[in-house]
């Protein structure tokens, strides 16, 4: 048995396809992506000329960025707390309820598996100025707000609108992330606690919610890096409008330097912001980690 | 005997309330969506929240012709399948080695790939879309298929690692004791008895890589080759008016989604989460 799980010829056959792929897909693109961070391209000859930290200086004075990095940290934390509190609360009435929990377990998990793109694409006719809600209230002499492309505010009002359709799509993955961790409980910390005189309400604050903790951690570092990573949404909701109407995120600047037709291919300038965004999921996981550290209790 | 009436707490009607109130937020949108699909642009604008009162199926023949949806729904499904396929092989092979055999490096290897969980594929679309313009592979979908399988390999083969690991010793080394090849014990013992965890790897790669945008929209620019959220970024757009062609559109991308979910949506929940919860 021994001489067989030692099987070097197996153990290569087996391991070197991925690591093949992993080498040339994934970790020189990413030394690549280091030296292009320090080169300017050029479309005309096609070449890389190195030109040290030039693109960094550029982004540093790029007025651009700011509002890109703005608003991806306006994503961050607004995604980290709205998804902790509606994903805790929904778990927490649907372990509770005793009819039709897989019914809508299964119906706000739904948008999960969905699109993004064609979601988004959804909800921007949803917002539209003509039809969709604006008309629905104009019903009621209201007039709407250009939910989609007013320019007021630190945080505009889009970036609100997506935040909430970010939301509403995403909810049900932290929702089932505190289902499971609930359901792993001991039911009799519950039955000791009704025997003291616990109310559900109680036993909810003070049993489940500690027993969350290490679940947070997890829960809310997917949601930091898929807000981070957050391109889908905005590119279908607002298309390449992001430009006049001051709403890129890190992502779709990096999309839009790289290879809309407008902003040219800058490669170079392009490959520093994603080492930004690259540094900044590092940075996120490794401080909620930090923050949401905790020894498994045993239940 | 008198029949006791169950009294109804107060609570749980507010809770049922707000369920049910989610439900409506959840569902209306593409009931509206549905709704409009199958009206004259006239009647979308005039008013676009009243029941259709005569039904233009002509709309979604106009959508699947002018918006290229049918090629777009093959390229996405041939990229996804094969990369299903190969990431399932490939992961659950590196997974075995791994997990279950004994060479001094493995925790390294297991690191080297953990790597990859972290990474964002901004970080490396310039390189890849340069290195790949290079070699032709650009308006390719075996250009899209290498990014995915990579993509998809690092929690396939650490969710692939646990399941294997749970296989007890005893029935491997039965199977050593009748003469097995290690390629046997793999292909005919460890990979059956892990089905939740394919299952479980398959289904988590496949539904990123259907919904994938990013790479697609900057690897695919030849039409007949993009896949389905791309073709319906580039064909439908909210700054546009022509809604009896795009509301379809929209409708019949998801579509297939929405009903292979609803007949197996237990066992995609629970999938994805234990796949989450373990990745």
């Amino acid at each position: 048995m021994d001489k067989l799980l030692r099987n070097k010829v197996a153990i290569f056959l087996f391991v070197a396809p991925a690591m093949i792929l992993f080498t040339v897909v994934l970790f020189v693109p990413i030394l690549t992506s280091f030296y292009y961070a320090m080169c300017d391209y050029s479309k005309v000859t096609r070449s890389y000329t190195f030109n040290g930290i030039e693109n960094f200086k550029w982004l540093a004075k790029d007025p651009t960025i700011r509002i890109a990095f703005k608003n991806s940290m306006f994503f961050l934390v607004f995604s980290c707390i709205s998804q902790l509190i509606m994903g805790i609360l929904l778990a927490g009435l649907l372990t509770n309820i005793k009819k039709g929990r897989n019914f809508f377990k299964n119906v706000i998990y739904m948008p999960c598996v969905l699109s993004s793109a064609a979601l988004g694409l959804l909800w921007a006719f949803l917002f539209h100025a003509k039809i969709g809600i604006n008309s629905f209230l104009a019903n009621f002499g209201i007039k709407g707000p250009g939910w989609l492309y007013e320019t007021k505010g630190f945080i505009t009002l889009p970036m609100w609108v997506i935040a909430f359709v970010a939301l509403w799509q995403y909810v049900g993955q932290s929702m089932m992330l505190y289902m499971a961790q609930i359901s792993g409980i001991s039911q009799s910390l519950y039955e000791a606690s009704y025997i003291d005189g616990a109310t559900k309400v109680k036993s909810f604050r003070y049993i489940t919610l500690p027993l969350l903790k290490p679940m947070i951690g997890t829960a809310m570092s997917l949601n930091a890096i898929g807000s981070l990573k957050f391109f889908d949404l905005i590119y279908s909701m607002l298309g390449d409008k992001t430009e006049n109407l001051k709403m890129d995120v890190l992502a779709t600047y990096l999309y839009r330097t790289g290879f809309s037709s407008k902003g040219g291919n800058h490669y170079g300038r392009a490959s520093a912001i994603g080492l930004v965004l690259v540094v900044l999921c590092l940075l996120a996981t490794v401080i909620i980690n930090r923050i949401f550290k905790t020894e498994n209790y045993e239940m | 005997m008198e029949k006791q009436k169950k009294k109804v707490k107060p609570s749980t009607i507010v809770i049922y309330a707000f369920l049910i109130f989610l439900v409506i937020i959840y569902i209306a949108p593409i009931i509206w969506i549905a709704m409009s699909s199958v009206k004259t642009r006239a009647q979308i604008y005039k008013a676009p929240f009243a029941l259709p009162t005569e039904f233009h199926w002509e709309n979604y023949q106009v959508a699947w012709s002018a918006g290229k949806l049918g090629i777009a729904m093959l390229n996405s499904l041939f990229v996804c399948v094969i990369t299903l396929i190969l990431t399932m092989l490939i992961g659950s092979m590196a997974a075995f080695a791994i997990g279950r055999m004994r060479w001094k490096l493995s925790g390294a290897a297991m690191i080297y790939i953990l790597i990859g969980m972290m990474i964002p594929v901004h970080c490396v679309l310039i390189p890849l879309f340069v290195r790949f313009a290079n070699l032709g592979l650009n308006n390719s979908l075996w250009g899209l298929i290498l990014p995915y399988l990579t993509f998809s390999l690092p929690t396939s083969v650490y969710i692939m690692t646990g399941f294997f690991r749970s296989i007890p010793n005893e029935l491997l080394e039965s199977a050593c004791i009748d003469g097995c090849s290690i390629y046997r014990i793999f292909f005919s013992i460890a990979l059956p008895l892990s089905r939740t965890g394919l299952f479980v790897t398959g289904l988590m790669t496949f539904v990123a890589n259907w919904n994938e945008l990013l790479l697609a929209l900057v690897f695919i620019t030849d039409s007949n080759k993009k896949t389905l959220p791309v073709a319906l970024t580039k064909f439908v757009s909210p700054y546009e008016s022509a809604y009896h062609k795009m509301f379809p559109a929209i409708l019949i991308a998801i579509i297939p989604t929405i009903i292979v979910y609803c007949m197996f949506s237990n066992q995609i929940v629970d999938g994805l989460t234990t796949g989450a919860v373990k990745g």
